[in-house]
């Protein structure tokens, strides 16, 4: 009961922002047109694909939820930089109905996210004369929801360790890694080297080709993509967890 | 005491070497208005948040309701509500959503009435819609104290209520908390000495972490030997201060 209230709470917190409706909602339709308009730019004899819709649209839903972070260190930053926390810690809400609290929320809007950016996919693909299929892409928006669970899960770590001017800042090194090393932008498979070994290391290029896989309906690889990115979510999960409760815990020595 | 809300015994709180409360007894009846009086670093803070559960005592312990601070801290937090010195009010949130909050967290009964209560309590019904960020220091006070009451709390534990509010701010803020008076039990810190002689029923002066005099406004000066309650104040504490 105590979670859903508090969910309510951050929920109106997050939507009367109206930075998530610029980062979180209208950044991935930005971004999809912008790479589409220069997808057109790309000769065919390039055998470039990376930015054709079926392929740029699961890597934007996971780029887009890479934002979803920032929206929960800065949430959990400013509730403890103030004294609304403190005030809470007093209350009867137990450490459990937190988490739950500030997961729930924020978990929606990476769903709401994800919808946004396959129904403009959807879009551009009818113009574009690019047929995207209707239940593939409701599975790949399921696929996500681990990695909105970690980026979340990443967020809320953030927030508990660091405070509201300096999370927002740890959030965009990761944002700009999960850009850069989760092959939204370039075709990982090709470039090799060590360049490949760090983005094959990280969850971030899993959960593009996991999406991207599903999207197309191949399963190559998603078993072992999809095992990865639950690792790291459950990882980032156990540790927001943990810098939550030691949070609360260390105003009570 | 036999009605007594509140049981203080050898309370005690070190942070590393800095004995921040140094083995504080008292006992506060129900419905008294209490005030902890001392200047920054006295220990007031650091009391209010081991009886509100926030801070563990090093030592001793204290018994809220009948219920132990340290033993059944959830017993203790059902019955408790606080006030910070910092408003703790959540920004986006209009302050009829705050109130509403708050009596849901707290699972309050019939959580509607509880919230009109406060409004009519606090005359809150012309920023009802306006979100908390927006509303002025005083009001956002307000509002932050009305945040504690409609859970209907025995006890209230207001930190440095007043703390940077202009002079008319402070004022409608005292009106507010007398209007409290026997309702519950309220512990008010303070170190502006006006506040604590027109609103508490009983003063504890502390200093340096320790108890130094407890007792009405007239006792602590008749303890003083002083005239007005400022005197007294820095008499005894600077009593305290030479006998360290």
């Amino acid at each position: 009961m105590r979670t859903a209230v508090f969910s309510k709470r951050n929920l109106k917190e997050l939507l009367r922002d109206p930075l998530s409706y610029i980062f979180c909602l209208g950044f991935p339709i930005v971004m999809l047109l912008i790479m589409t308009i220069i997808n057109k730019s790309i000769p065919p004899e390039a055998n470039m694909t990376v930015f054709r819709i079926d392929n740029l649209s699961g890597g934007i839903a996971v780029f887009g939820l890479s934002f979803v972070m920032l929206f929960a260190a800065l949430l959990l930053s400013q509730d403890r930089t103030g004294a609304f926390l403190t005030r809470l810690y007093a209350s009867p809400m137990k450490a459990h109905e937190f988490i739950g609290g500030y997961y729930l929320p924020i978990i929606l809007l990476a769903i709401a996210q994800s919808c946004v950016t396959f129904i403009a996919s959807f879009v551009i693909g009818a113009v574009e004369n690019i047929e995207l299929n209707v239940g593939r892409t409701l599975l790949a928006v399921l696929s996500l929801i681990p990695t909105a669970v970690m980026f979340i899960g990443f967020g809320l770590l953030f927030g508990s360790i660091f405070n509201s001017n300096a999370a927002p800042g740890i959030c965009s090194i990761i944002i700009s890694a999960a850009g850069i090393l989760g092959g939204i932008w370039m075709d990982v498979e090709s470039i090799g080297g060590g360049l490949q070994k760090v983005c094959l290391a990280l969850p971030f290029y899993h959960s593009v080709r996991a999406a991207r896989s599903i999207m197309a309906g191949t399963s190559d690889k998603l078993g072992t993509d999809l095992l990865i990115v639950l690792g790291y979510t459950l990882a980032a999960f156990a540790l927001s967890v943990a810098a939550f409760r030691r949070n609360m815990k260390s105003d009570n020595k | 005491m036999e009605n007594s809300s509140i049981e203080i015994k050898n309370l005690c709180k070190n942070f590393g070497d800095i004995t921040a409360v140094n083995d504080l007894s008292l006992s506060i009846a129900s419905g008294e208005l209490f005030g902890l009086l001392g200047v920054n670093g006295a220990g007031k803070t650091t009391t209010i948040r081991m009886l509100s559960c926030l801070t563990k005592p090093t030592s001793g312990e204290a018994f809220l309701g009948g219920k132990s601070i340290v033993t059944e801290g959830n017993e203790v937090k059902k019955i408790i509500n606080l006030s910070t010195q910092e408003t703790a009010v959540a920004p986006k949130l209009t302050v009829r959503e705050n109130l509403e909050f708050m009596a849901e967290i707290y699972s309050v009964s019939d959580p509607k009435k509880a919230v009109e209560g406060v409004i009519k309590d606090f005359s809150l019904e012309t920023v009802l819609d306006r979100r908390a960020k927006t509303l002025s220091g005083g009001w956002q006070r307000k509002v932050s104290i009305a945040m504690a009451l409609v859970t209907s709390p025995r006890i209230l534990f207001l930190d440095e209520p007043t703390l940077g509010l202009d002079v008319l701010a402070r004022r409608e803020l005292w009106t507010a908390i007398k209007a409290l008076k026997s309702k519950m039990t309220i512990i008010l810190t303070t170190h502006y000495l006006d506040e604590a002689e027109a609103l508490c029923d009983r003063i504890a002066i502390m200093t340096g972490g320790c108890l130094r005099a407890v007792g009405t406004a007239d006792e602590l000066k008749a303890q003083a030997g002083k005239d007005n309650f400022e005197d007294a104040f820095v008499e005894i504490a600077e009593r305290s201060k030479a006998s360290i």
